[in-house]
């Protein structure tokens, strides 16, 4: 092999073995400063308008920037399982300001501020405000207004609130027709499992994203198993006043033919009895694990 | 072909040669990049963030070209030496200053063309298909390359009697007050002397406002921006490109260039 040859395989080895270095060493560095970790939580600039004038007219692409990192910090949040969203609401604040005209920050933003932990910020009244704020901006939006009846009927319980949205919404030409049936039927019943299990149909179907479809999917499987749980109750009590003692497992309803078998839950689970003797979902079930994040009292 | 014809088509020519447009290559990884990864990390903005990526790197591109360009059309001639043989033929002064201006502007119009359709392109990837309202981020596209024209215009009048650098700093320091024009002239103080406040009024109304040109947002969201609107900026840039291109004119033909 000639000199030229020899000095090529010297540099081929030590890139390799320069580079092979290079990768441990990072690795070690990284356990070094994971050790150090901190929360690194942070906004240094938190003033929308300055960061308007900062941005010269790129500020509709610093608002992109700050949308994504939006939803970079919510999904970190949310895989570390980390409750504490307080930056939350200052990036939304600066996005919007930045970019008033871009409508997933407020449709997206106010369901992370609105939901309660450790899907959201248990923040209902600043994910209202930042909807009011699109809707002063984006006046033909009319989603928005959906997305604000949504919070004062799910978040706030405050159905006359979330009718006077899907009301004022509905006025828009755009918007669909169901806006009108939701309207009317949030006035008309109120706060009810029937109109929750309507409303969630019809985010479930408007729906593009598919978190936001799987949310509505297990809230309707809940509102299901819970009206489920609400008809056995009654069956357990027809068979107790027939019997004259309470069953200790639904298959005595089977038995009895008040039952044909014993039910199950939208994911398959059969139901049970409590100690109490009354109907729920089998603890294995994903469902029942769901609940407690997801099903608020009526 | 006119004096000034033959000065503006051998400038473009000099910008190709000098490989001007490679900073397509780059425009094309920043748009591929976007159009792959935005989906990825982000939630509802793919569109979106082509079209404001796009229109940003267009911007920012064409500033970089038109201001260092702009500066060293002048000043790079002299430095060559290539100006005194110009001169020593029949071609007035303004009608290089204007073939100048007009090359420079001719190699920004092929160059923005090419990135807005490699911004249609990829903006065609992100949704599969284009709607009629897609066509106001080419009026967005225009707006850049008015916007551009007045910089070039800029560029060469301070390249006409200052040194490249300096022409660089005042040409950008302009560009940066340009955009902050509406609030020089809607400034709120109580503190101010009214004299003060009257010559910003006025002085709002001397700086090229460039923030006339600003249609990002509009273009983001696909909403129509007037027709009178792009008449009214296109007139405003032909008349302040006249006025400044006459300034340059009228000191580089006083300049002493022995």
């Amino acid at each position: 092999m000639n000199a030229v040859g020899t000095r090529s395989l010297a540099l081929c080895a030590v890139f390799v073995v320069g580079f092979a270095g290079v990768w441990r060493l990072q690795q070690r560095i990284d356990v070094r400063l994971a050790s150090l970790h901190q929360e690194e939580d942070d906004l240094v600039l938190r003033s929308g308008p300055m960061l308007k004038m900062i941005s010269m007219e790129h500020a509709p692409l610093m608002a992109d920037l700050y949308w994504t990192r939006i939803v970079q910090y919510y999904g970190d949040k949310r895989m570390r399982h980390d409750p504490n969203l307080d930056l939350l609401w200052p990036l939304l604040d600066v996005t919007t300001t930045l970019d008033p005209n871009l409508l997933p920050p407020y449709r997206f933003g106010s369901t992370f501020l609105a939901e309660p932990p450790p899907r959201g910020a248990n923040r209902p009244d600043l994910a209202v405000e930042l909807l009011n704020r699109g809707i002063r901006a984006n006046p033909d939006a009319w989603r928005l207004y959906e997305d604000l009846g949504f919070v004062y009927y799910f978040n706030l319980h405050d159905t006359t609130k979330a009718g006077a949205a899907f009301l004022e919404g509905s006025r828009n030409p755009k918007a669909l027709i169901w806006m009108k049936i939701l309207a009317a039927k949030v006035a008309e019943q109120g706060e009810t499992p029937e109109t929750s299990v309507f409303l969630w149909n019809e985010i479930y179907n408007s729906a593009t994203n598919d978190d936001v479809k799987q949310n509505a999917l297990t809230h309707l499987r809940l509102l299901k198993a819970q009206a489920d749980c609400n008809a056995l109750d009654a069956l357990i009590a027809e068979y107790t006043k027939r019997t004259g003692h309470t069953p200790t497992d639904l298959r005595e309803l089977v038995r009895a033919g008040i039952l044909l078998q014993v039910p199950v839950d939208p994911l398959g689970y059969p139901y049970e009895l409590n100690t109490r003797g009354q109907a729920e979902m089998d603890p294995t079930s994903p469902l029942s694990k769901d609940q407690p994040a997801y099903q608020k009292p009526l | 072909m006119s004096r000034a014809a033959i000065v503006a088509w051998n400038t473009f020519r000099e910008a190709v040669r000098d490989r001007v447009l490679y900073n397509l290559v780059f425009f094309a990884l920043v748009m591929i990049a976007a159009a792959i990864l935005v989906g990825e990390i982000s939630l509802q903005i793919e569109d979106v963030v082509i079209v404001t990526l796009g229109l940003s790197a267009i911007s920012v591109i064409g500033l970089l070209m038109a201001v260092f360009i702009g500066v060293g059309l002048v000043s790079k001639e002299m430095d060559k030496r290539t100006l005194y043989a110009l001169l020593a033929k029949p071609l007035r002064r303004w009608e290089f200053l204007l073939g100048k201006f007009t090359g420079l502007l001719l190699t920004l119009t092929v160059n923005m063309s090419a990135m807005a359709a490699g911004l249609f392109v990829a903006l065609l990837y992100v949704k599969h298909t284009l709607v009629r309202s897609d066509a106001v981020v080419l009026v967005a596209v225009y707006f850049i390359l008015l916007k551009l024209a007045l910089v070039v215009a800029l560029a060469l009048l301070f390249s006409c009697y200052t040194t490249p650098l300096l022409a660089i700093l005042f040409t950008a320091g302009l560009y940066v007050a340009g955009l902050f024009v509406g609030a020089m002239r809607n400034v709120q103080s109580d503190l101010m002397a009214p004299a003060l406040k009257t010559f910003l009024g006025w002085l709002s109304y001397v700086l090229p406002n460039f923030s006339n040109f600003d249609v990002m947002s509009s273009a983001a969201h696909g909403r129509a921006i007037p027709g009178m609107l792009a008449l009214q900026n296109t007139a405003y840039a032909v008349l302040y490109c006249g006025i400044v291109l006459a300034a340059a004119a009228a000191i580089f033909s006083r300049r002493n260039l022995k």
